[in-house]
């Protein structure tokens, strides 16, 4: 088990270190020349010439990729192009909304997905079932900023029951969670819904029928065990796109975000801060596959039989 | 709720008000371009909440010498003041400068500075500060936005404690009205020297509230200024401000802005979207405060170093497809009123007679593309020797002030009579590298400025930056616009401005589209929230009714 980590861990950093590559040379390639951004409208040759000595953009490629490394090597994400702050308080200040709501937005579709799934699977064809499937297909339809606008109209304007905007506590989180937890809960739905349909055919359900196991025991220990890898699966890659796609809701509910710090220095060419966004961004979704990985062992004993097996 | 025309009249007055008065330092009356007439006694304290739209930027660049963002300087208008105030009808005001005086030859204007202001940092303001202040503005090290606000800028003296001369190498006509701007906002010369580049983030003025706190992306904090005595001229009141907190959030969606204004999250919002507008005006529960941003208004720019777009004729065909007021009416649903000019109509040397002067001729400018060569082709699009009619808008701002709606409005207008306009969207980088390189055939865009001058921000080869919206270089236009700045007669340089503006219309250099009116809508009970000449908003004489 301790090996499967350590070789996942060790894939994982290559991971990493290739996007954080990847997203260098291509911030390179792009057009527009950071300094002549930085110095502003209107400012001549000369400013460009000493903003790009201050930032460091005039030396080589290869010598700013070596002494970008060697900084990550230490910790040093480096300073904003921008404002000179360093990027890593920079990331402090947004990371921890856009991870709250992330992570809460994801219990929520988590416990809405699985739950409904299976009420749908258990009372398939009957009012439950057409109820929760009607209303997957529509908030699978509707965007999230149009919902959370729904809802800000009917919570916070007509009933007043919840504020709009603000931070701390837990009032002003409760739209954006629950219209991206609503939203990110149907494909759980449905994955759970058809995986439960499906096993329910399988010989080892006939089996555990055979053996007079009670109907609502085989659903909740037996099969939901087993669509529960598929689900973590899935579950693994809308985190990632709750990390990575939370934008436009954190601007609705003029929230703040790691996205809206990503989409500005992309558009200032802020280098540093957008390959500091993009390390986070990366090693969130890395270790998030790796908790799935480690899940699945968890979960699935033959994944661990066959770790243990390549080991011996 | 005053609308544009009551705006117009209410200018009117106060002009014929002020020019009683007669010397330039004498006070005039009525600092606010409009204001909220405030109902009973002013009471002290509370907190504002004003919902602002700061877009999507979670950086907030409080210097007023170094940010270009119109929104940033709607908060720092509080934190910093100014030498002198900008009053309706181009006059001017003492503020932090007593009274002051401009050389005959327009190159020297000396200033009598008030002796009893302090910075919030406790430091006095002094000539010494002056000049920190141009000085640093001046910097090429510093890279400063406002740099192009001081223009022939050599030096100042320092002639005693608190006179201070500031000399220009030519004549410099836009100074007044560009010190009036919060980008020539005084800062704190020992803060300015203590934060360095960290400077945006402790800001550091004599204005009536000070900094506290922020939060990137989503709050400034303010309070009260105790010691603060030395308001504008036209100020309602003497004395610190009522408000003692005032709290800025940035609401970038203008649904959300209106939501938290309805569930009295926010006490105040600005730039209401037109739906909603129409909607608050006619309430009893809000009030609105509208006023012109000084401004040179949102113009298109063809692209007139590239073909096909260099001859005069294909400008003026593309120009007579365009029926602006429907798609004015349209889009801002008569909030935003048609312009004319690329100057809004409150700046100085506006030319009324453009007004009406061209018209939508869409059979007129389809006649000069037959003869031009462009013959309908069989989807619709004009073609000439196999080349399509294309032309591509670069654009970077995205649907501020409804920009993109707008541009489909015209796509189809322009369709009509076989024009092919694409929407390119960059990232500002790109952007900046596409219209440095000339790599487009339309691109439009607006620029606050209190002054005429813009024309020559805006224009001139000499002065522009690279990446600027226009690519004119028409030596008439640079000769009126040099002279513009130089002639110190507002008479003379009305005269000026009013033919260039007539030789950029003429020519189809610009085609100007709408004049944006910065809104506020406060609750009832939020009294006294007012939108200066230069159309930001003043929070100094606000008080909250309890």
């Amino acid at each position: 088990m301790i090996r499967l980590v350590l070789e996942r861990t060790v894939a994982s950093l290559v991971v990493v270190l290739g996007a954080v590559t990847l997203i260098f040379l291509i911030l390179n390639w792009l057009p527009g020349d950071p300094a002549s951004l930085v110095a502003g409208e209107g400012a001549s040759a000369e400013t460009i010439e000493h903003v790009r000595i201050q930032l460091g953009t005039d030396r080589p490629l290869l010598r700013q990729y070596r002494e970008y490394l060697v900084g990550l090597a230490h910790g040093d994400l480096g300073r904003s192009y921008v404002t000179r702050e360093p990027v890593l308080a920079k990331i402090e200040s947004q990371f921890p909304s856009t991870a709250c709501l992330a992570l809460a937005s994801a219990a929520v579709a988590v416990a809405l997905g699985i739950g409904m799934g299976v009420l749908s699977a258990v009372y398939r064809g009957r009012w439950v079932d057409q109820v929760f499937q009607v209303a997957a297909l529509f908030l699978v339809s509707i965007p999230p900023f149009w919902l959370g606008l729904l809802g800000i109209l009917l919570f916070s304007v007509k009933l007043r029951w919840l504020p709009v905007i603000g931070r701390g506590g837990v009032a002003p989180s409760v739209l954006p969670v629950a219209c991206l937890g609503l939203i990110f809960s149907v494909p759980l739905l449905r994955m759970v819904r058809n995986g439960i349909i499906e096993a329910l055919d399988e010989p080892y359900v006939m089996t555990l029928r055979a053996k007079g196991l009670r109907a609502r025991r085989i659903v909740y220990v037996h099969v939901l065990r087993n669509v529960l890898m598929s689900t973590v699966t899935l579950l693994g890659i809308l985190v990632g796109e709750l990390l990575s796609g939370l934008v436009i809701v954190e601007i609705l509910f003029a929230r703040q975000g790691l996205g809206r710090l990503a989409v500005e220095a992309v558009s200032n060419k802020d280098m540093p801060v957008v390959q500091g966004a993009i390390l986070l961004t990366s090693v969130a979704y890395v270790g998030i596959n790796l908790l799935v990985d480690i899940s699945y062992a968890w979960i699935d004993p033959r994944v661990r039989v066959a770790a243990a097996g390549r080991a011996r | 709720m005053i609308r544009l025309r009551a705006l117009l009249t209410l200018f009117a007055v106060l002009a014929v008000g002020a020019c009683g008065k007669g010397s330039s330092g004498g006070g005039g009356a009525g600092g606010g371009a409009a204001s909220v007439q405030p109902i009973g006694q002013p009471v002290s304290g509370g907190e504002l909440v004003f919902g602002f739209d700061g877009a999507a930027v979670t950086d907030f660049a409080l210097d007023p010498h170094k940010s270009a963002f119109a929104p940033h300087h709607r908060v720092l208008r509080s934190i910093f003041d100014s030498l002198v105030v900008a009053l309706p009808a181009h006059r001017y005001g003492p503020w932090l400068a007593k009274s002051w005086q401009i050389s005959p030859d327009g190159r020297s204007y000396t200033f009598q500075l008030r002796d009893d202001v302090k910075f919030h940092d406790g430091t006095k303001f002094d000539a010494e500060a002056v000049k920190f202040n141009f000085d640093r503005v001046k910097d090429p090290k510093n890279a400063f936005f406002s740099t192009s606000d001081i223009g022939p800028y050599v030096s100042t003296t320092v002639v005693d404690a608190y006179t201070a001369r500031v000399e220009f190498s030519e004549p410099y006509a836009p100074f007044l009205a560009n010190l009036a701007k919060s980008s020539l906002g005084i800062v704190s010369p020992a803060a300015a020297r203590t934060y360095g580049d960290q400077f945006p983030h402790h800001p550091v003025g004599t204005g009536p509230f000070r900094f506290k706190s922020l939060d990137p992306a989503t709050e400034i904090a303010l309070e009260r200024n105790p010691d603060y005595k030395w308001p504008p001229a036209g100020a309602a009141h003497e004395g610190p401000a009522w408000l003692e907190r005032l709290t800025f959030k940035n609401v970038p969606e203008e649904a959300t802005r209106v939501a938290v204004l309805l569930n009295g999250q926010a006490g105040a919002v600005d730039l209401i979207p037109p739906q909603n507008l129409v909607e608050l005006r006619s309430s009893a529960d809000y009030q609105l405060v509208e006023g012109e941003l000084l401004n040179h208004n949102y113009s298109l720019y063809l692209n007139v170093q590239r073909e096909p777009w260099k001859d005069p004729r294909m400008r003026e065909a593309f120009r007579k497809s365009l029926d602006l007021d429907a798609a004015v009416k349209t889009v801002y649903l008569g909030t935003a009123a048609r312009a004319w000019s690329p100057l809004s109509p409150s700046i100085l040397g506006y030319d009324e007679s453009l007004e009406g002067s061209w018209k939508p001729d869409r059979a007129g400018a389809a006649a000069a593309l037959d003869e031009l060569g462009w013959k309908t082709g069989p989807d619709g699009v004009r073609v000439k020797d196999g080349k399509p009619l294309t032309v591509v808008f670069v654009d970077t701002q995205g649907n501020r002030e409804k920009r993109l709606d707008l541009m489909t409005v015209l796509r189809h207008q322009l369709h009509d009579n076989g024009f092919d306009l694409h929407t390119d969207s960059e990232a500002s980088g790109a952007y900046l590298a596409k219209s440095a390189a000339g790599d487009f055939d339309l691109l439009a865009g607006s620029l606050f400025a209190p002054d005429p001058d813009v024309l020559r921000r805006i224009n001139s080869p000499s002065f522009r930056s690279v990446g600027g919206i226009s690519k004119v270089d028409d030596p008439a236009l640079n000769a009126l616009l040099d002279a513009g700045y130089r002639e110190m007669d507002p008479l003379a340089r009305t005269k000026i401005y009013e033919t260039a503006q007539r030789l950029i219309v003429d020519k189809t250099y610009a085609i100007p589209v709408y004049v944006l009116i910065y809104s506020v809508a406060a609750k009832r009970d939020v009294h006294g929230v007012a939108i200066d000449v230069n159309g930001f908003p003043v929070f100094y004489d606000t008080w909250i009714q309890s």
